[in-house]
């Protein structure tokens, strides 16, 4: 799920940066360091949409550099046990396949795989089922609900399912091509 | 670092308030038990009306929270899972990736039980149960694409290495041939400098992977570090058809100084294994077809304390059509082959690939009666004797002493009686490589080319 939230952090800037550009470089710095990154506890940050407030400079002892308290608006993605997402296979293999949502890695076992739909090995490994309709192969984009998921420090990775109702395969590069 | 409790230090606006929620919202999954009390509920009215006060004020806000009025519908939901989870635990935790449980999706209980399949993904665990499952379903399938499993290993079967610190002064040649040929496909020479290496494929072996692969699941098993593997993985096999995350190393091998089929998901019964070291197959000696080791370059040669001049040196290579590789190409053929045949009226399941393999090995000295002659000690027992058992392997019979019906003599000296007896009675006097080489080669060797 998304959120729009607010955060703060303490940027350290060289003391080169100072000058007329001053804002814009904190800005680009604060972009870089943050977009793409995962924290825990809010999830992945996806964008920065706007910077509220940057505080007073604190000039750091030894080493000359400034840190400067800067809360910005941005917009996180985190998800959640239950949720249902639509991601794109990446991997598949015996166990089961990988998909990415996003920054989301998700695994799906076969064991929460339509019984119906085996194993195919080959070229490009892939799960069919018996009547060969339908397939999962590598690039398929497939809906899946979260069942578990660990979050740590700078990861987040989910567990998932395609066993029920309404979940599996919504496009198949197989049967396009 | 709770947002919630710096938010008095500012001046409360909306979207502070906003975060304490986003807070609360965390908190509630992470806990995954507390049921949303009133208190919460509360406190949610409350920010919906903070929030419709923000919408009103803040109109240009471009993205906004997305489906906000769901949060009560997930909520609900939330309760639901949790009420579940604390229901007794029926999942039989199959395995774990990353500590989360396959099937459940809880946070695993470390018990310590479970093969690390690191291979595959790098926090991949599973239990022996999961393990079985996988083989036999993975067996089913393998028969029915009238496949078995083979089992490579890199140095010295597929390829040799050295290192380019000892790369010897009379292969410096090898050196500005790796960095001419660099852009061609079909090279077999490469110069890794990222890991100060020079790799000589094997010849035949491009052709080797081709041919086996319709017939065989390929896996590569070396006792090298990972990134060295993935990295002749990636030469053998550019386009990744072959041994796509079945690249097996050191790391991944549960016993130290041993490669197990445990970590390898197929059953043992249609594994064979290629590798040029029969030690560290202890339990696995009937999958095995130990392989003429492949020293191209001459550090490798000093290694294992030959001190005759290595392949580079000499400037020659391996026969492309007749070494070991095309040789032991057609001995997988012939083995895949009996082991598909229709005239079998046994049932596919219930075949054993390592009868087969021993079946085919017996019939390479069928016929032949060996007699020793000091090759070994007399004080020990000759039945134990390495090269006792692998000529009875090979279905020749053994024995310490001669009479007519003795075929071979195998003698390292002419001065023997035994040796002088087969001169006269005009019997093959042979070396004891014979019977080495027919163990590589698999196939009974001119007796001419062993004379002692």
């Amino acid at each position: 799920m998304f959120f729009h939230i607010s955060m703060e952090k303490n940027m350290q800037l060289h003391p080169r940066h100072f000058g007329p550009h001053l804002r814009d470089k904190l800005v680009a710095k604060l972009m870089k360091d943050v977009e793409g990154t995962c924290s825990g506890r809010h999830g992945f940050v996806v964008a920065i949409t706007g910077v509220d407030d940057i505080g007073k400079g604190l000039i750091r002892e030894g080493t000359g550099f400034v840190t400067f308290p800067v809360r910005y608006q941005c917009v996180v993605f985190r998800p959640f046990k239950g949720e249902i997402l639509e991601a794109v296979v990446t991997m598949v293999n015996k166990m089961g396949f990988f998909a990415e949502a996003g920054p989301v890695q998700i695994f799906v076992s076969n064991h929460l795989i339509p019984d119906d739909m085996e194993f195919q090995t080959g070229d490009v490994p892939n799960y069919t089922t018996s009547d060969r309709s339908v397939r999962i192969q590598k690039d398929s984009e497939v809906r899946l609900k979260i069942i578990g998921t660990r979050v740590d420090a700078t990861e987040i990775f989910c567990i998932g399912t395609i066993k029920d109702d309404f979940l599996g395969v919504i496009n198949d590069p197989g049967a396009a091509a | 670092m709770s947002l919630a409790a710096e938010s008095p230090l500012q001046s409360s606006s909306s979207s502070d308030d906003f975060a304490a929620f986003l807070d609360a919202e965390l908190d509630a999954d992470s806990s995954n038990s507390s049921p949303n009390g009133e208190s919460n509920d509360d406190e949610e009215i409350d920010l919906k009306e903070e929030r419709i006060k923000r919408r009103k004020v803040e109109m240009s806000e471009t993205i906004e929270v997305i489906e906000s009025s769901k949060t009560a519908d997930v909520n609900k939901e939330k309760s639901v899972l949790s009420s579940e989870s604390t229901k007794p635990n029926l999942c039989p935790h199959p395995g774990f990736i990353k500590g989360l449980c396959l099937m459940c999706g809880q946070i695993e209980e470390d018990d310590g039980s479970g093969v690390a399949l690191s291979y595959i993904h790098k926090d991949l665990k599973l239990g022996s149960h999961e393990m079985n499952r996988l083989r036999g379903a993975d067996l089913r399938n393998l028969l029915r694409e009238k496949k078995l499993i083979l089992v490579l290993d890199l140095d010295h079967t597929l390829l040799n290495s050295t290192r380019l610190a000892d790369v010897t002064a009379d292969e410096d040649h090898l050196l500005k041939q790796a960095d001419l040929l660099q852009d061609d496909p079909n090279r077999s020479l490469f110069k890794l400098g990222s890991m100060h290496m020079l790799t000589k494929l094997r010849p035949f072996v491009r052709t080797f992977l081709k041919e086996a692969s319709p017939m065989f699941e390929m896996y590569v098993y070396t006792m090298a570090e990972r990134c060295y593997a993935l990295e002749m993985a990636r030469l053998l096999d550019p386009s990744n058809i072959y041994f796509n995350s079945k690249v097996i190393s050191q790391s991944d091998c549960t016993q130290r100084h041993q490669k197990g089929l445990d970590v390898v998901l197929g059953a043992e019964s249609v594994v064979v294994i290629l590798d040029d070291t029969e030690l560290v197959w202890q339990k696995h000696k009937d999958n095995l077809i130990v392989m003429e080791r492949y020293h191209y370059f001459a550090s490798s040669c000093h290694q294992f304390g030959f001190n005759m001049k290595s392949l580079s040196q000499c400037k020659k290579d391996e026969s492309d059509t007749e070494g070991a590789l095309a040789n032991v190409l057609n001995d997988l053929k012939h083995v895949h082959h009996i082991f598909f045949d229709p005239a079998l009226d046994t049932d596919l399941s219930s075949r054993d690939v390592r009868e087969m393999l021993k079946k085919v090995r017996q019939d390479v000295l069928h016929g032949c009666k060996i007699a020793f002659s000091r090759v070994f000690p007399s004080t020990v027992r000759a039945a134990d004797q390495h090269i006792w058992r692998i000529a009875e392997q090979l279905g020749a019979l053994c024995t310490t002493d001669v009479d007519s019906s003795v075929t071979h003599v195998v003698s390292t000296d002419t001065g023997t009686a035994k040796a002088r007896w087969a001169v006269q009675n005009e019997k093959f006097l042979v070396n004891p490589r014979w019977v080495e080489a027919a163990n590589y080669f698999w196939c009974r060797q001119k007796e001419d080319d062993y004379v002692v």
